[in-house]
């Protein structure tokens, strides 16, 4: 019964498939190009030529050069590096930074350590019921003492694009008027791929990378590092990129990444006109077959592939269960915390009741979903969604208030 | 999935969904820490449950002790119901994840209430 049973996976931000071709251009790096990129013969020089086109590669998904990419673990150890890093650099200067209530909490629970171990003053930048910061609160917010600003480029729950290249300009122009320690970092895990990311025109010193939500392995990441950006390591033993991040490179995965970045950068337009078509066939057809959804976020600034949407009436967890017994991978808020009790904190932010935090989903497609995911995951959900309220004492008494209220509107126009 | 196949049969069909209209006994109780709900509506004769349904609200477990508990619980004298225990209701769900314990919690609570109001 479940192998015969349609699978449609729509988590593409959780993580996605490997592409056949990243598969393919990595496999040799496993068995007979198997070399340390560290040592001197040929298998050490073949790893190293394959590392440095990798780093070309992924350099040229974002508009950076080759020598401002330090390969990492993945797109939390990328974040960690970047703030850890630059903290324990610009701690002499001052111990204010500035982040947004929304960060993925590979930002937020460092900046959450630094607060609380390390003596810094944390602003976390509201963003109201559109999910997104404003520019005029950072500006209102910013001290003599302020030397780090993360704001992510893109939000992994609900998909909203961040100001970044207006915050970079704003601190461009604070740098020409004589401000030289500040440093500005943004996520940019679920951006990339699924939108054009050039860190000229974002004008961030430093921007974080995951190769497994760009349809290669899980355990790779890159951190860009604006030359000239003192880092400070948080690793020691070795000499591997540029000591900045050492450890032996994991050469397979970064020669899957490079070509993964590759791939997305000559396939980017294709893949959000395909994402942005299904998705708005998607959206459209929850909204007519469904009553009583919120979108969350803003409708126009966000990704191509993510819908997040509150269901009323019914908890979230329930509805990914119904669903994934049919097939349908979805998740609730941010994929790290669905272990957790508590209501996704931001939907919280967007200043949602306890009701609406408990009962959003997340919805992500991905480059290869096609039509009829979509018209299955349309034909599944209502049904799923009927059956949970059905349940629900909240939505018999809502029916019970409107079905009062409809009499009396009745009574009134008689 | 962590879940049994009891309690996917459960999830998926649930039974003795809604309210009885000539209900003797009924309660809601919450769970306060993760705001979980589950109404429960029993009709009694001769001091014995002839119908139960549940209303729930909250996470998956909730949802399938509700509906669990209500099949153990018709036909049942008063007394007997009183004797049904926590276990009882997570061993009839085969087993709930240990930090999901509370829906069975929930569920002997409202049973519970249930019995003991007006």
């Amino acid at each position: 019964m479940t192998a015969l049973r349609k699978r449609v996976y729509m988590d593409h931000s959780a993580t996605t498939p490997v592409d056949g071709r990243v598969v393919e251009a990595m496999l040799p790096f496993l068995t007979q190009k198997f070399g340390n990129a560290s040592s001197v013969h040929t298998f050490g020089q073949e790893a190293r030529a394959a590392v440095d086109k990798a780093r070309r590669e992924v350099a040229a998904l974002i508009g950076a050069r080759h020598s401002e990419i330090v390969f990492t673990s993945g797109g939390t150890e990328a974040n960690n590096l970047a703030l850890r890093g630059i903290a324990e650099t610009a701690a002499p200067f001052g111990r204010h930074l500035i982040t947004s209530a929304i960060e993925h909490p590979a930002v937020s629970e460092v900046c959450d350590y630094l607060e609380r171990r390390q003596g810094w003053a944390v602003t976390r930048l509201p963003v109201y019921e559109e999910g997104i910061v404003r520019v005029e609160d950072l500006r209102a917010v910013l001290r003599d003492d302020t030397t780090l600003i993360s704001v992510m480029l893109a939000n992994n729950e609900i998909g909203t694009l961040q100001p970044v290249a207006e915050i970079g300009e704003f601190v461009s122009h604070l740098r020409a008027s004589g401000r030289r320690h500040l440093w500005f970092h943004t996520d940019a895990v679920q951006a990339a791929g699924r939108m054009e990311v050039d860190v000229e025109k974002l004008g961030c010193d430093l921007l974080s990378l995951s190769a497994h939500k760009l349809y290669a392995p899980k355990g790779t990441g890159a951190l860009y590092v604006r030359r000239g950006v003192r880092l400070a390591p948080q690793t020691f033993g070795g000499r591997q990129e540029r000591e900045r991040r050492t450890g032996t490179e994991s050469v397979a995965n970064i020669v899957a990444f490079g070509r993964a970045a590759q791939l997305a950068c000559e396939e980017l337009e294709a893949r959000i006109n395909v994402m942005k078509t299904l998705l708005a066939r998607f959206e459209a057809g929850v909204t007519a077959r469904i009553e009583d959804v919120v979108f969350n976020g803003d409708r126009a600034r966000r990704l191509p592939h993510l819908s997040n949407i509150s269901f009323r009436f019914i908890e979230a967890e329930g509805l990914l269960i119904n669903l994934d017994l049919q097939g349908v991978a979805v998740s609730t808020g941010s994929a790290c915390s669905s272990g957790s009790l508590e209501p996704s904190p931001v939907i919280r932010a967007l200043g949602r009741n306890e009701e609406l935090a408990r009962g959003s989903i997340r919805f992500s497609l991905g480059k290869d979903t096609s039509e009829e995911d979509v018209d299955y995951v349309l034909e599944v959900l209502p049904r799923a969604v009927q059956s949970l309220r059905n349940l629900s004492p909240l939505y018999q008494k809502a029916l019970t208030e409107r079905a009062c209220n409809l009499e009396a509107q009745t009574l009134t126009s008689i | 999935m962590p879940y049994s196949i009891a309690f996917q049969d459960h999830f998926s069909n649930p039974r003795n969904v809604g309210e009885l209209d000539d209900a003797t006994h009924t309660a809601e109780e919450t769970n306060p820490v993760c705001g979980d709900r589950l109404r429960l509506s029993l009709r009694l004769a001769d001091n014995r449950i002839v119908a139960a349904r549940f209303l729930a609200y909250g996470c998956p477990p909730t949802l399938a002790c509700g509906s669990v508990l209500t099949e153990m619980i018709e036909g049942k004298t008063v007394e007997e119901a009183f004797l049904i225990t926590r276990n009882d209701i997570i061993n009839a769900i085969g087993k709930l994840p240990s930090r999901k314990s509370h829906a069975a919690a929930l569920a002997f609570e409202a049973l519970r209430a249930a019995l003991q109001a007006k």
